[in-house]
């Protein structure tokens, strides 16, 4: 079989595209549900926040990360039938028990420092699911880890210096930032 | 030296090739992402796979999943092999013209 050194150039540069487009997707294919999940629960909750009570709002989000936990799963089982290794079935259940036992520290933690107020509580709870993020960034997608900086260098600013605006701060650059990462990485191939 | 492989070379399968080496060699992706990742039609798809699998470069996995029939393919011990030199073949064309 004879071929032109053009099409031989043009073979490769297909090749080295498609490797790149089953990179992302696989990598992301599930990350951006997260990120627009998770990005209209802060939205929500965090208006929450600022326009009602502390009760009310801590009811409000309870709720919300109920819901985000369910559809979290369902996402998780679902990335895991796209692209299925025996290996991949392990590290799914290992990344489901870090993020269970992460919150469960993070209530405790919450537990041993209270009482705490409705500001000093999101920003515990923000830093706790950043490093979260972070982890599973350092782990699957080195590219997760750099917005997880972002939002937590956007949350501390705006706790530290906006604190009258704080939960609507989060609730659009945060909760907002994550949609639009999402939507950014759906639309990206 | 390194020779090119017909089989592969066909822009479709190359494609498909290219797919299924970037996976982890324990690994396999349902026919439908690989549908959507390739953006071609089932047909097309399937004549393929078919043709690769005929070839002895790729494995075709069919099973239930929470009962609904799913198909799995990924590249084999030789798929890889071919594919690795069909790729070597290509840059020493390109090396040497």
């Amino acid at each position: 079989m004879n071929i032109s050194p053009t099409e031989a150039e043009q073979a490769l540069e297909a090749i080295q595209n498609i490797m790149e487009k089953t990179r992302w997707a696989i990598l992301n294919s599930g990350a951006y549900i997260f990120q627009i999940v998770w990005g209209f629960i802060w939205l929500l909750g965090f208006l929450g926040n600022h326009f009602f009570d502390l009760k009310t709002s801590g009811f409000i989000w309870m709720g919300l990360d109920i819901l985000g936990g369910v559809l979290s799963v369902i996402v998780g089982i679902r990335m895991g039938q796209n692209v299925r290794s025996p290996s991949g079935t392990v590290i799914g259940k290992r990344i489901a028990w870090f993020w269970l036992l992460l919150f469960l520290y993070c209530f405790a933690l919450r537990a041993v420092v209270s009482p705490l107020d409705g500001k000093q509580m999101a920003m515990l709870i923000i830093l706790f699911v950043m490093i979260g993020w972070i982890a599973m960034g350092l782990l699957l997608s080195l590219d997760s880890v750099w917005w997880g900086l972002v939002i937590t260098s956007l949350s501390l600013i705006g706790y530290f210096l906006l604190p009258d605006i704080f939960y609507l701060w989060m609730a659009f650059l945060g909760g907002g930032g994550m949609i639009a990462l999402g939507i950014y990485i759906r639309y990206r191939w | 030296m390194a020779e090119l492989n017909e089989t592969i070379h066909q822009p479709v399968r190359l494609r498909i090739m290219a797919v299924l080496v970037t996976l982890k060699v324990d690994e396999e992706v349902d026919f439908t992402y690989l549908r959507d990742l390739l953006e071609v039609t089932d047909g097309n798809l399937g004549a393929h796979l078919r043709k690769l699998e005929e070839s002895g470069f790729i494995t075709i996995n069919k099973l239930f999943v929470d009962r609904k029939p799913r198909t799995f393919i990924s590249a084999n011990q030789e798929g890889r092999k071919v594919f690795a030199e069909h790729v070597a073949a290509l840059e020493s064309i390109l090396k040497n013209k």
